[in-house]
């Protein structure tokens, strides 16, 4: 590999295979370079993957016995209180329209499959044999000369290029190296996921969840799953499995002096979650360090002379209540990150003033649209009282209501008043209310 | 209490006997991850690495001091991010010298 490559993509998860499939496809040299053993083997996601971006880089991907797990026609935002669970239920059969609106993944699965997909790429475009997926490598460096980056290093060998992407992750190592990221990254604007994939019979998965051929149901939860740490929970069908987890703000964890892996005991033993998962075997455990979509936690820049961030390295991510987006955004961003590249070497100039351009078409892209409008939504989310007092709130309304205990019933905003009484003030709801109106 | 599990909850080393870890048997693999537990143990106050670990890397002896261990880490990043004493040095393991983790689900 002494010949130098147009682009070096660090990092083979989704930011980096999608940037890899737009640049195979522009006939581009590339080097791509992974430490686990194979694509996948270091990563992990709740996990779906939104929007239909995967089936630009792998068309009719729907009919492929690989990749994904299920698709999603089926939601449910849940609000939990110690016993009770109350849901907003969506199920529509648009969703069974393709392309698909979101499918779950399992990563190890996922992206392996879609490597293999980069590979053939690669063998159909103009440097089959000269450029590479390269597994189990470790980037110890990245190399600079004159203040921009002109390739990587790993142990004794040294690779060259005209551009690097990258794309290793939320736990950016390299782009603090290169002064991008700050040396330190407080918790601030950081969360934990923790999971555990848990399997199931796949005829007893379809029957407990309604699931038909392939489709899936994706569950999340607010309250009592997070034990009143800010968070909340998720629950997503696979093939013949259950990934069940949460996501906790590392600050608020931190404060609270309680654990992470006892509140998954916690929100695993609540009866609407133990009747779901029932007869189920934790199979894998596995955690993550999150960004929570606070665009404040975005790095000082994402590009500089001859070199790009993409991903979750960026901390390219959403969760304004409707679902949590950070696989659908590391896509986008590596496509566009390809892209970029493909424009810098037909002009040849890879100077940050022509790379700014792959800021640009974020900016332009609904990743940072979507980013920047649901800011207060992100803040919203974040707010106590959407942990106890909210969940707490909904779940005695619902108590009240669907309870028939022989006693004459009052009307329903009777039964709201006292749950408002008993679990929030007028006013907190008032703030919250109109926050919200703002928000959403 | 973690310690005090009750029926059905598992333990955090029953959930790691799960997690298949790269080099599992090499015995003189290198530490990707380095704690000065003496800052932990002087100057820090929280110690809050044991409990957010979900590894149970960092943990407190019955004297209260904090003790590290990489070899149990699944590489989530957590204690790079929550250590604000500097007290943590976070690398990627090395493929063949260090562990590290080996998702088959991921």
């Amino acid at each position: 590999m002494e010949e130098k490559f147009d682009v070096i993509i660090v990092g083979g998860g989704i930011a980096g295979l999608s940037a890899a499939m737009t640049l195979a496809r522009g006939n581009a040299k590339i080097l791509l370079i992974e430490r686990g053993t194979f694509c996948g083997a270091k990563n992990v996601s709740g996990g779906v993957l939104w929007g239909n971006d995967l089936a630009k880089l792998v068309p009719e991907y729907w009919n492929e016995e690989g990749g994904f797990e299920r698709f999603v026609n089926h939601r449910r935002l849940t609000f939990m209180d110690e016993q009770s669970a109350f849901s907003v239920d969506f199920k529509s059969s648009h969703f069974d329209d393709v392309p698909y609106t979101g499918v779950t993944v399992l990563r190890a699965i996922f992206d392996e499959w879609l490597a293999g997909k980069v590979q053939l790429a690669i063998e159909a475009s103009a440097y089959p044999d000269e450029s590479f997926l390269a597994t189990d490598i470790l980037v110890d460096e990245v190399l600079s000369e004159n203040g921009k980056i002109v390739g990587i290093r790993a142990g004794e060998e040294r690779f060259f290029a005209d551009s690097v992407i990258l794309a290793e992750g939320v736990n950016n190592l390299l782009t603090r190296q290169i002064g991008l990221e700050k040396e330190y990254v407080p918790v601030d604007h950081m969360a934990i996921g923790i999971k555990e994939v848990l399997r199931l019979d796949k005829a007893k998965l379809e029957d407990r969840f309604q699931l038909r051929g392939r489709s899936g149901l994706t569950n999340e939860f607010v309250g009592f799953c997070s034990d009143g740490v800010e968070g909340g929970g998720f629950l997503y069908t696979n093939r013949d499995s259950i990934s069940l987890g949460l996501v906790l703000g590392l600050k608020d964890l931190k404060q609270s002096g309680k654990t992470p892996y006892d509140i998954l005991n916690t929100f695993k033993a609540h009866p609407s979650v133990a009747d779901m998962i029932y007869g189920s075997e934790t199979v894998e455990y596995s955690a993550h360090a999150v960004s929570t979509g606070d665009i404040r936690s975005l790095p000082s820049e994402l590009y500089a002379d001859g070199v790009l961030i993409a991903g979750e390295a960026a901390h390219l991510l959403l969760n304004a209540g409707k679902a949590i987006q950070g696989m659908d955004f590391a896509m986008r961003s590596g496509i566009l990150a390809g892209e970029t590249v493909l424009e810098a070497k037909k002009a040849n100039d890879f100077s940050s003033e022509m790379l700014k351009n792959y800021r640009l078409a974020l900016e332009n892209s609904y990743v940072l649209k979507d980013m920047r409008t649901f800011q207060d939504a992100v803040h919203l989310l974040h707010q106590p009282e959407m942990f106890g007092p909210i969940p707490n709130m909904i779940c005695d309304f619902g108590r009240q209501f669907f309870s028939i205990s022989g006693e004459p019933t009052p009307k329903a905003s009777k039964m709201m008043h006292a749950a408002i009484k008993r679990n929030a003030s007028y006013w907190d709801l008032v703030k919250l209310g109109i926050k919200g109106a703002r928000a959403l | 209490m973690s310690d005090m599990k009750k029926k059905g909850e598992l333990s955090v080393s029953e959930r790691l006997g799960m997690v298949s870890f790269r080099n599992q048997g090499r015995t003189d693999s290198k530490a990707h991850i380095e704690v000065d537990t003496s800052i932990c143990n002087s100057v820090c106050t929280h110690k809050c690495t044991t409990r957010l670990c979900p590894a149970k890397c960092f943990t407190l002896d019955d004297a209260g001091l904090v003790h590290f261990q990489y070899e149990d880490c699944i590489e989530c990043g957590t204690c790079m991010y929550a250590c604000d004493q500097g007290a943590v040095t976070w690398n990627y393991p090395h493929p063949e010298e260090g562990k590290g983790v080996n998702w088959t689900l991921g």
